[in-house]
């Protein structure tokens, strides 16, 4: 039973998609239960694979019995398993949290939406398992092709939002599958493992060369870097609230695992720093996404795409820990996928309740809001300390990896982006709770009536608990983190750092 | 130098081909013809994998001609590798082109609520109709 | 944005053709995407799995999990196009 674990993982969301049009012809309440049961199986399988990683050590299983290279295998190491319980957290907490707000904002599409949502986390999930470089393009496009649809039923500016963000994440996608062609033609082989072992020998290839390039730019365009950034912003914040609070914290972090794995198992680090400097470009441009991530939200009046350009910002975090490739470096980029995770899960999640009890989510109307929703807005609250970098939660900890990563590679001047990132991000954050807490309305004293009162009028339970295990969980990854480090983290970074 | 072109001119044409519909992708102002340039995108991709399948000196396609009955359970030392030509890219393209419909597939219906939102697929068209409302 | 994307596709072309240099001659027997993993499939496709065609061998048993997501990738874009375009017939309840 142990050893198939690793095959559940995909399997059993994949056929329970299968069965959710059965469901909701039958009983569309249904849907949801069924939903929330069904991606426990991940959640457990995956933690029985991590636990069996952190035990023996890495795995591989072969489906269908073949040997690699010929059949496809999942090559299951620390980075692997530690994403694959990322995703299954969260897309389980994301998926108790949809009923509320899909039943409020797309009612009569309930039914494909939880099918679509079930395919959307398979995808995820099936990225990440992968030890296959096409395996990865074909599980790409399911997830992809989701998230299209997912976000295309959002509001007013979605389907035009989600056709460039189709031209561009296509783009990406046959960028990818170019460099893996490439690769194929000069190694012949697909499977990670064997082509990494193939390939130090023809590192002066042109091929490789341009392989390398193609296979970073397609990732970079699915994962949001700047420049490629341009379809992200809009159409997170255009998607359902339960949507973006699926596609934002995991869709560019799966992306960003795809990074980490292509520039350092399929490629030895040593060719993307010395071969050609892909990583000292990947630095600078992550910089440039932080500061002008930050800048962008700055300007928004809409929480949520306030939220999207930070997700633009965040993800030049962790493309500068990969960029800086060396160990605190890349151990800070690792964590902030963590913290990421939790904490625009958490800010995303928060954004949804507001739209569920406002409507909208315009900055400028959330006078009195802390009063309204102290639990929900609690939740933002940690969520924002965890962006700014406030101890004890994660985003502390991962930016003073990554800042030990920027000093260690000499480079001053990423500790002061990360840093100027830290007070752009005080900005945006605090003006909104600013708003929220204080900003009461002024007693008017030329009237004889008393101000209006402000009542507490929550969100629902199945709406806030899911916040408030986010909430907990950006403040146990902080806490624990170093215990995450000691025992999964520190055996992803490759040899040689 | 006749050589060198044989040998090459293949993935030259693959390229061009990818190059129209990049262009068209990133350059065109109207949605269907961004459309149809990632149809011929994604075939350039498709052409360059299935040119890399083919192998020269007689090979022919990957279906075994002769008596399969006799060949099963002994099949390996009949089976001459060099008269077939690679399987693999054909069963990665039959994949590809797979996804490549589904894409344009969700794109179109895509593109019908774009229609039904703005009346219009012409790009410009569309943000000047968003700058007026405001959304 | 012409001149952007004239420069886009020159850069890509460049660096596409800058790649063929290199690459193994069109039809070459020798070159290493048909000498390190295919030819086993040619070779046992037949004994392992009683398939004559290779690519159906390949396609339905050595890589069958790629064809496994390939339908769900057609099952996903059916219901993407459910979800998008159905409306709600009139009359129809709950």
């Amino acid at each position: 039973m142990a050893t198939h674990f690793a095959a559940l993982i995909i399997v059993i969301p994949l056929i329970a998609a299968l069965f959710v049009p059965v469901i909701g012809w039958w009983k569309k309440g249904l849907c949801y239960p069924w939903v929330v049961a069904v991606l426990l199986v991940p959640l457990i399988s995956s933690i029985g694979v991590l636990n069996r990683v952190i035990e023996s050590g890495p795995f591989s299983y072969y489906l269908g019995g073949w040997a690699p290279p010929w059949g496809i295998e999942y090559a299951i190491d620390y980075l692997n398993a530690f994403v694959l319980v990322i995703i299954s957290v969260i897309s389980l907490i994301v998926s108790i949290y949809s009923k509320k707000s899909v039943e409020k904002e797309i009612p009569e599409k309930v039914v494909p939406f939880y099918t679509l949502f079930l395919l959307l986390v398979t995808g995820l999930l099936g990225i990440v398992v992968t030890g296959d470089l096409f395996n990865v393009f074909v599980f790409l496009e399911i997830a992809s092709l989701s998230c299209y649809a997912l976000i295309a039923i959002g509001r007013d500016g979605a389907p035009l939002a989600t056709f460039r963000y189709i031209i561009m994440g296509t783009i990406g996608a046959s960028f990818y599958l170019l460099g893996v062609g490439y690769l194929y033609i000069i190694t012949g082989s697909l499977n990670m493992l064997d082509v990494a072992r193939l390939l130090p020998e023809l590192y002066h290839s042109r091929v490789v060369l341009t392989a390398g390039i193609f296979m970073i730019v397609g990732i970079g365009l699915k994962m949001a870097l700047y420049p490629l950034h341009a379809w992200a912003p809009n159409a997170y914040a255009d998607a359902p609230s339960t949507v973006s609070g699926l596609i934002a914290p995991l869709m560019t972090k799966v992306a960003a695992y795809m990074m980490i794995r292509v520039m350092f198992t399929v490629f030895k680090p040593v060719f993307f720093i010395e071969v050609i400097p892909v990583t000292s470009i990947l630095t600078w441009m992550a910089a440039v996404a932080i500061i002008i991530g930050s800048i962008y939200a700055i300007a928004q009046t809409d929480l949520k795409k306030m939220l999207s350009y930070s997700v633009v910002a965040q993800i030049g975090y962790i493309a500068l820990g990969i960029g800086l490739a060396n160990k605190s470096g890349l151990t800070g980029a690792v964590l902030h996928i963590l913290n990421e995770a939790f904490t625009k899960g958490c800010v995303f999640l928060v954004a949804g309740a507001i739209v569920y009890k406002m409507g909208a989510c315009n900055i400028n109307e959330f006078k009195d809001l802390y009063r309204k929703m102290p639990f929900t807005m609690s939740a933002f609250l940690i969520g924002a300390f965890s962006m700014v970098g406030i101890p004890p939660t994660c985003g502390f900890f991962s930016k003073i990896y990554l800042i030990m990563g920027a000093i260690s590679a000499d480079k001053w001047i990423f500790v002061a982006v990360l840093l100027f990132s830290s007070v752009l991000n005080v900005v945006y954050f605090f003006r909104v709770i600013q708003i929220a807490t204080f900003e009461t309305p002024m007693p008017d004293y030329g009237r004889d009536k008393a101000y209006e009162a402000v009542y507490m009028d929550e969100v629902p339970l199945s709406m806030l608990i899911p916040i408030q295990i986010m909430a907990a969980g950006i403040l146990l990854s902080g806490i624990f983190s170093s215990k995450i480090i000691s025992t999964v983290i520190q055996f992803v970074i490759p040899v040689g750092f | 130098m006749l050589e060198y072109i044989i040998s090459k001119y293949n993935f030259w044409v693959y390229v061009i081909l990818l190059l129209i519909g990049l262009y068209a992708m990133v350059g065109k102002k109207n949605l269907v013809k961004k459309l149809i340039g990632m149809n011929i995108f994604q075939s350039a991709v498709i052409l360059f994998y299935v040119s890399i399948g083919v192998k020269k000196g007689g090979a022919t396609v990957p279906i075994f001609l002769g008596n399969a009955h006799a060949a099963h359970g002994h099949g390996h030392a009949i089976i001459d590798v060099a008269s077939y030509i690679n399987p693999l890219p054909h069963v990665l393209m039959l994949t590809a082109i797979v996804v490549s419909i589904a894409t344009t597939g969700v794109a179109l219906a895509v593109l019908i609520l774009i229609f039904r939102r703005y009346k219009t697929l012409e790009l410009d068209e569309i943000m000047k109709i968003r700058k007026e409302t405001g959304v | 944005m012409k001149v952007i994307a004239i420069a886009i596709i020159l850069l890509t072309g460049g660096l596409l053709i800058y790649g063929v240099e290199d690459m193994p001659g069109w039809g070459d027997p020798d070159s290493p995407a048909s000498s390190h993993v295919s030819p086993k499939y040619i070779k046992e496709a037949l004994g392992k799995t009683a398939t004559p065609n290779m690519v159906t061998a390949v396609l339905g048993d050595y890589r069958g999990y790629d064809t496994m997501g390939e339908t769900a990738v057609i099952f996903t874009a059916g219901i993407g196009c459910i979800l998008m375009l159905r409306k709600k017939r009139k009359g129809e309840g709950d």
